[in-house]
């Protein structure tokens, strides 16, 4: 007579459910939560002569005070003079210098010139709008 | 069905007074191993393999931003109540100079990262900005957390 196999098996899943729970409390317990980076800043330490410095064009933002910023389009070609100097809310900041990332494409460095009593906070969003229009190359002035 | 209440007597069933209920109760373990699975898989994903760079004060934010980029392992000054640090160990404004100069020298990287109070002044920023100049370090990474 031949005799069937019971073809029904049960899984011993108790090491499973170990295995997880250890990897569960491993990565828990090492998990970073704060999702930190930086915002990078190059900065002009004067080791080449002005007339050995390439010329490009180089956007000035003046931080006046009061929500109030100038700004100041030097070394371009493409933007017409009355647009290179203009004065304008941090609210309309983000419009006015898409303008003139349209007008003048290779725009690509950016100055701040925050004044002393600037909060720290401030220049951070500055460069973050400013990184975000494609303005990669920042600096900060010293007072 | 209405069951009668002499079914479980002895004179009907003698056998019933001797059954016992079954003391192992059957989990469903499937649905705990897929919530575990779960669990694991999404943890994995957020797994950071750098590491914790920076440690941030109880009194210290950090300011906010979209376009931040991944932070690296460079060397560190970092401003908790006007007291500047450097690799956490304390150094007074005027020595700050010397102090990146030195590690310059020591062969770390021409950046350094800058870890500040949202809230702080750009007067006292600024002088680290400066003191970085003077060393010859170029590149500032400052330190963000991303929105």
């Amino acid at each position: 007579l031949k005799k069937h196999k019971h073809l029904d098996f049960e899984l011993n899943l108790i090491p499973f459910i170990d295995l997880l729970s250890v990897c569960i409390c491993f990565l828990l317990l090492t998990a970073v939560w704060l999702n930190v980076g930086s915002m990078d800043v190059k900065q002009a330490i004067g080791g080449q002569a002005q007339a050995e410095t390439k010329k490009q064009p180089t956007l000035w933002v003046h931080i006046v005070g009061s929500g109030q910023l100038n700004l100041e389009l030097q070394d371009s070609s493409n933007v017409p003079a009355q647009y290179q100097k203009m004065s304008v809310k941090s609210t309309e900041f983000k419009t006015a210098v898409a303008q003139l990332k349209k007008l003048q494409p290779n725009l690509s460095l950016a100055l701040i010139r925050p004044q002393a009593a600037t909060i720290y906070e401030d220049i951070i969003d500055l460069m973050d709008n400013l990184k975000s229009i494609g303005l990669k190359d920042l600096g900060v002035v010293p007072l | 069905m209405m069951e009668s209440v002499l079914l479980n007597t002895s004179v009907l069933r003698p056998k019933a007074h001797k059954a016992k209920k079954s003391i192992v109760a059957d989990l469903l373990l499937t649905a705990l191993i897929d919530a575990f699975s779960i669990l694991v898989i999404f943890l994995l994903m957020n797994f950071s393999s750098t590491g914790e760079i920076l440690f941030i004060g109880k009194g210290t934010e950090l300011p906010k931003a979209h376009a931040v980029e991944p932070l690296e392992r460079t060397l560190l000054v970092k401003v908790e109540t006007e007291k500047i640090y450097v690799e956490d160990k304390e150094v007074a404004l005027g020595q700050l100079v010397q102090r990146l100069v030195d590690a310059r020298k020591n062969g770390q990287q021409e950046t350094i990262t800058l870890q500040a109070d949202r809230r702080l002044k750009y007067d006292f920023i600024s002088q680290i900005v400066q003191a970085a100049n003077h060393a010859g370090i170029s590149q500032i990474k400052f330190a963000v957390m991303a929105k």
